[in-house]
């Protein structure tokens, strides 16, 4: 099984890590169906 | 997304090296209604600090959707006025796709950045004149018109 991302799911743990990281977020807003 | 995009190996790559990756569904409160969502999907660059600095609603492919995140970091470091990382970007995204539909953007925000930094106007009009010669039918060789002049 190859890799997938890994998502975040809560604006603060993804705010955190972008901080930590020095990294931008990527939000994606999706329809889960 | 899901079909095609994501599962792309170089996607995958892209968004574990350069960005955190945030998914939240269309209905979730409270920041859909904090970042107005109307239509999925919905691809927001947010900075370190939350800041929204580029949307984008719809399907994008992986040949798309990497330039395009590129030029959100590129937005987020020009809004904060980091003029010569903004500008490492924009070069990343016309050397590595120059074809995107990012890159007419690209080329004009090089020049506005360029500008910025050095108060001079050559960029604007080098940006003017290279939008001509790739991009003559885009907005942004329209949006650039007025630097031909200078």
């Amino acid at each position: 099984m190859g890799k997938t991302i890994i998502w975040e799911t809560k604006m603060d743990g993804a705010l955190a890590r972008a901080k930590t990281e020095n990294k931008h977020i990527l939000l994606d807003f999706f329809n889960p169906g | 997304m899901d079909a095609v995009t994501y599962p792309d190996e170089k996607v995958i790559a892209f968004i574990e090296k350069n960005m955190i990756p945030l998914r939240v569904a269309f209905d979730s409160q409270p920041l859909a209604a904090e970042f107005s969502l109307k239509w999925t999907p919905t691809l927001i660059t947010l900075d370190p600090d939350g800041k929204e600095h580029q949307r984008t609603v719809g399907f994008l492919p992986s040949e798309e959707l990497i330039p395009s995140l590129l030029l959100g970091i590129a937005k987020s470091h020009y809004d904060r006025e980091k003029f010569s990382e903004a500008l490492t970007i924009l070069d990343q995204i016309l050397k590595e796709a120059p074809k995107s539909d990012s890159a007419p953007e690209a080329i004009y925000l090089k020049g506005v950045c360029g500008y910025k930094s050095t108060h001079k106007p050559k960029p604007l009009k080098d940006a003017y004149e290279e939008l001509q010669a790739r991009h003559p039918s885009s907005e942004w060789t329209k949006r650039a018109y007025p630097y031909r002049l200078l």
